[in-house]
């Protein structure tokens, strides 16, 4: 007979169980970084960050005033867009 | 071979097969969890932590709502008994008769939307006249569809002589038939919107050298949101108007990232609608409670110019800034803005075609 600690079997065993408790562990892990916070403080932070980043995006625009003819032709783009939507 | 090795052999030989399918199984199980383990749970969470939110009377409820179709797509049976669902739960879980309309688009008609900048005063009426119309969260956070802008007045400036130019004509350069009027290489004036402030704290206003600017969603007429979404949960409806359908939405947020002016709102959190502030008066694609996970945007309060009334933001400008009408109609407010006002154009421009305008009177 053999000693089942020191055989290949009992080292595959040992492995398969380390195997084992690293997935387990990794699916812990993960869920807790991924799962969805309750925390309502970093919910609204997160909302404020949404409004920071949309205060970012408008602060780098620039307008300008359209001409007669711009505005004409803006509205005709808009006007057959929508009767093509419609048709 | 000894005897030794010749008795595991005989005693393991059955065993060499269950042995490689156990480490199979494990290594398949193991890569299987963590694949799918985190997904699962997160589901798993989201579902616990939406039944938590009402009452278990009306679970059936919220199933169903997971396992229902686009409205656009429901047929008229399946349509009313989504509606009678809604209403029964929201007037259970607020404690008030609550009435969700799915009021369909207006014959003959495209919403457009102007805002006179010279006018806006920054009181913020809009602002919160909108999140009471629209049944949006109160606190922690409170979700408002209207930012707006303080603007340094050094940043605004025109040239008015200019204004009806935009033919070639010759300039220090030749004649090569270059346009030097308003055009995208000299524009007759314009606006920057740098160095804007949206969370300001002013004790009143208009505060002097600063002008005002509401951004809120523009209802493009060719809208890149709508583009993007890969469930088509938002679309333009026969108004014009970019709606949302909140129990398709599938919450990736592609559509927030794809807005060039930064208009829609998520919902990261379950909102926070006390009862006694909700407004029992709604409509599928518009001020009904929203959920967790799904977003939001204006919809020029759909609710009611539906039912030809004005948005609230308009209703509740003390000063007269904001204009709404029908630009099929010529007579309307917006199409007089459009012929005879001073009107802006984002100077990058997108070809998303807003239908929504700023104007100087």
């Amino acid at each position: 007979m053999t000693n089942e600690d020191n055989s290949r079997r009992g080292f595959l065993k040992k492995a398969a169980a380390a195997v084992g408790v690293v997935a387990a562990a990794g699916v812990t892990a993960k869920t807790l970084i991924s799962a969805p916070s309750d925390s309502v403080s970093s919910e609204s932070a997160k909302y404020v960050n949404d409004g920071h980043l949309q205060q970012k995006v408008m602060s780098q625009k620039q307008y300008v005033l359209m001409t007669d003819n711009e505005k004409e032709q803006m509205l005709n783009e808009i006007l057959s867009n929508h009767y093509k939507e419609l048709a | 071979m000894s005897e030794e090795r010749k008795e595991i052999a005989k005693v393991t030989e059955g065993v060499q097969e269950t042995r490689r399918d156990l480490l199979k199984y494990v290594g398949l199980a193991g890569a299987t969890a963590l694949m799918a383990g985190p997904a699962g749970a997160e589901a798993a969470a989201s579902a616990v932590s939406a039944t938590a939110a009402i009452n278990p009377a009306d679970a059936d409820s919220t199933i169903t709502e997971w396992l229902q179709g686009h409205y656009v797509l429901m047929s008229d049976e399946e349509k009313k008994k989504c509606i009678d669902r809604l209403e029964k739960r929201y007037s259970a879980q607020y404690g008030k008769k609550t009435t969700v309309s799915d009021a369909p688009p207006l014959e003959g008609v495209l919403f457009g939307y102007a805002l006179d900048i010279a006018k806006c005063i920054g009181c913020r009426s809009c602002v919160h006249a909108c999140v009471k119309e629209n049944n949006q969260s109160r606190h922690d956070p409170e979700i408002q569809w209207i930012q707006v802008m303080k603007i340094e007045k050094g940043n605004f400036s025109f040239s008015a002589d200019k204004l009806d130019e935009g033919y070639p004509q010759p300039s220090k350069f030749g004649d090569h038939g270059v346009q030097v009027g308003g055009n995208a290489y000299s524009p007759v004036g314009g606006l920057s919107t740098h160095g804007t402030q949206s969370y300001y704290d002013a004790e009143t206003v208009p505060e002097k050298d600063f002008f005002y600017m509401p951004v809120q969603c523009q209802q493009c007429e060719k809208p890149p949101c709508v583009k993007v979404c890969p469930v088509r949960a938002t679309f333009r409806d026969p108004n014009g108007i970019v709606l949302i359908d909140y129990n398709w939405c599938i919450g990736c947020r592609m559509c927030q990232l794809a807005c060039p002016y930064g208009a829609r709102r998520f919902n990261w959190g379950k909102p926070n609608l006390p009862s006694e502030e909700m407004n029992p008066k709604t409509h599928y694609f518009g001020n009904r409670p929203r959920m967790r996970g799904v977003m939001e945007k204006c919809t020029f309060c759909i609710q009611r110019t539906r039912e030809n009334r004005n948005p609230a933001c308009l209703e509740a400008c003390p000063v007269g800034a904001r204009k709404f009408g029908n630009l099929l109609d010529p007579e309307s407010d917006v199409r007089k803005i459009l012929a005879t006002k001073k009107v802006f154009r984002l100077k990058e421009e997108f070809n998303t075609f807003p239908k929504f305008f700023y104007y100087v009177g």
